[in-house]
């Protein structure tokens, strides 16, 4: 009887990290709408949508109202300094791409009449308390895309 | 709309296991048809599979059909896959019920699976990252243990809960697993191993956190009329209720209230035409340490606030004002996405039978109550159950 073959083949040795697991959205307006929000964030200015109907503050930032259904949304700007409703700090269990970072603080960040949760850079846990004032920053990804994150203000 | 009995059900045991998704799903499919006696497979017509993230966890779409092959099931009537993340299985039930209420399915079987272990947690951890707003929040490393560590943070400062009072949840679910065969973690542990345990994200530390775990389940729902045809203690499902408010971080109704459940235990409830003292069994999704101490309250179990001296109190101990996670909870259990909801329904019906080992059984238990949050804690999900048609 003829013993089968064994065959020994070839699969890439990296690949380059696949769109669908890069947790930061596709910016650009040939992907998204909203690409105005990210272009503010290059000019430093953190927005978001308001609806020119009904003025409903909205985020994330959208192209329709939910509360009205108008399509008439204008970008407003949001600030540049909140204050820290809550945080903590990631030590275990982090995703793909953030392996890197750990440990990393996340925070609540109370900022132009909204709650939203960012990465709150050059601290430790350890260095925060709730109500803490933190300012604005944008990082810039190796492929040109931006994100904003926040820092603790010196007093 | 007709009354609807479970008339049986088996699972794996869960945990950390050298056996692939579709290993879960036969070693499930086989236990749960060895428990319901004259039913084959062929009769089945209706099949709900609840699976949180097979695309990311074994890189398969279109999981119902499979599920049905494995189990010899060749459904006629109603197959499809439920995705709500933690209550993805409470979603598998939830339509079930609904098909065999309506009369769309007369025989359905309602399944859970998820296969959580991976040769690179990394990327178990990537799969759980994209559960809140994966742009918006997910972006950030929002995972759950970061946001529920935020919740106790604030919980804590706005009510004085204490990360002792947290650590007795852990304690208490994993003195019930100690006691279940098919529990991930079957030891029991002391508020000294909560605290010293590793930090994940302050103040959780890895035992005030259900773990990722393999395991499958399933039950079997058919009209309340034809339950006896198939067991002499079938259990009916009497009531639910589900809500959802927001989902991206800063549009949840609030971080230290959970107003969805308060909404959904309220619809649950009035649907049974019950209140909270008739329930003699809460399965709680005890995801967190905090998850639990929260849910007392919103279930109106205590004042607002109280949670962590309810659980001091032993109030939410067999023989305290309302067993809760009996079962071992997740935090005991361990927490496969899918089949947890199958896995509290099924542990029901034993408690209800008189299967389950002394020291959790929850004497004479005539209604138990089985609730799943999901996300960001916007969306509750909750069933009651009854050994009686009622």
């Amino acid at each position: 009887m003829n013993k089968p073959k064994f065959e020994k083949i070839k699969r890439p040795e990296t690949i380059k990290l696949p769109f669908m697991l890069d947790f930061y959205p596709l910016e650009d307006e040939k992907y998204t709408r909203i690409s105005q929000f990210f272009k503010n964030l290059k000019e430093r200015r953190l927005t978001t949508t308001k609806c020119k109907r009904c003025a409903q503050l909205l985020w994330p930032p959208r192209i329709v109202c939910p509360n009205c259904f108008s399509d008439e949304l204008e970008w407003v700007d949001l600030g540049t300094e909140g204050e820290l409703y809550a945080f903590t700090e990631m030590r275990l269990g982090a995703p793909l791409g953030f392996v890197e970072d750990v440990p990393f603080c996340i925070g609540i960040v109370k900022i132009g009449g909204l709650l939203i949760s960012a990465r709150i850079d050059g601290a430790k846990y350890e260095d925060l308390k709730m109500g803490d004032r933190v300012r604005l920053k944008i990082v810039e990804l190796e492929d040109g895309r931006v994100f904003y994150r926040f820092f603790k203000a010196k007093e | 709309m007709r009354k609807v009995a479970i008339v049986g059900g088996g699972a794996t045991k869960c945990g950390k296991r050298e056996a692939s998704w579709r290993d879960l799903v036969q070693e499930a499919g086989k236990a749960m048809f060895e428990n319901v006696e004259n039913l084959s497979p062929k009769e089945v017509d209706s099949l709900i599979v609840g699976a949180a993230q097979p695309e990311r966890f074994i890189f398969q779409v279109h999981v119902a059909p499979m599920v049905a092959e494995y189990l010899g099931i060749t459904p006629r009537k109603v197959i499809a896959k439920t995705e709500l993340m933690c209550a993805s299985g409470q979603a598998a039930i939830r339509y079930a019920w609904a098909c065999v209420a309506t009369g769309l399915a007369d025989i359905a079987v309602a399944f859970g699976v998820e296969k959580m272990y991976m040769p690179d947690m990394a990327e178990a951890q990537t799969n759980m990252t994209c559960v809140s707003d994966r742009e918006w929040d997910g972006v950030n490393g929002l995972s759950a243990p970061p946001f529920f560590a935020m919740t106790a943070q604030r919980h804590m400062r706005e009510y004085g809960t204490t990360k002792e009072q947290m650590a007795l949840v852990s304690v208490k679910n994993h003195h019930y697993s100690s006691m279940n065969p098919l529990a991930q973690f079957q030891k029991e542990v002391t508020v000294e191993d909560v605290l010293k345990s590793p930090v994940v994200a302050p103040p959780l530390n890895i035992l005030d956190c259900s773990a990722l775990t393999d395991g499958a389940a399933g039950i079997v729902l058919v009209p309340a009329e034809d339950a006896r045809k198939y067991t002499d203690t079938p259990m009916y499902i009497i009531g639910s209720g589900q809500a959802s408010i927001g989902n991206a971080l800063g549009n949840l109704a609030s971080i230290t209230e959970w107003v969805p459940l308060k909404i959904a235990a309220r619809e649950a409830l009035g649907s049974a035409k019950i209140t909270i003292d008739k329930i003699d069994i809460a399965e709680l999704h005890d995801c967190f340490t905090i998850s639990e101490i929260m849910e007392y309250e919103a279930f109106g179990l205590c004042e607002k606030g109280k949670g962590g001296k309810f659980v001091e109190e032993g109030q939410s101990r067999i023989g305290g004002k309302i067993a809760v996670n009996p079962r071992g909870g997740l935090l005991g259990c361990g927490h496969p996405l899918g089949a947890t909801a199958i896995l509290q329904a099924l542990d029901i019906l034993q408690q209800f039978r008189g299967e389950v080992p002394r020291g959790r059984l929850v004497d004479n238990a005539e209604i138990a109550l089985a609730h799943n949050l999901s996300g960001t804690s916007n969306v509750h999900s909750i069933i009651i159950y009854s050994r009686q048609p009622k």
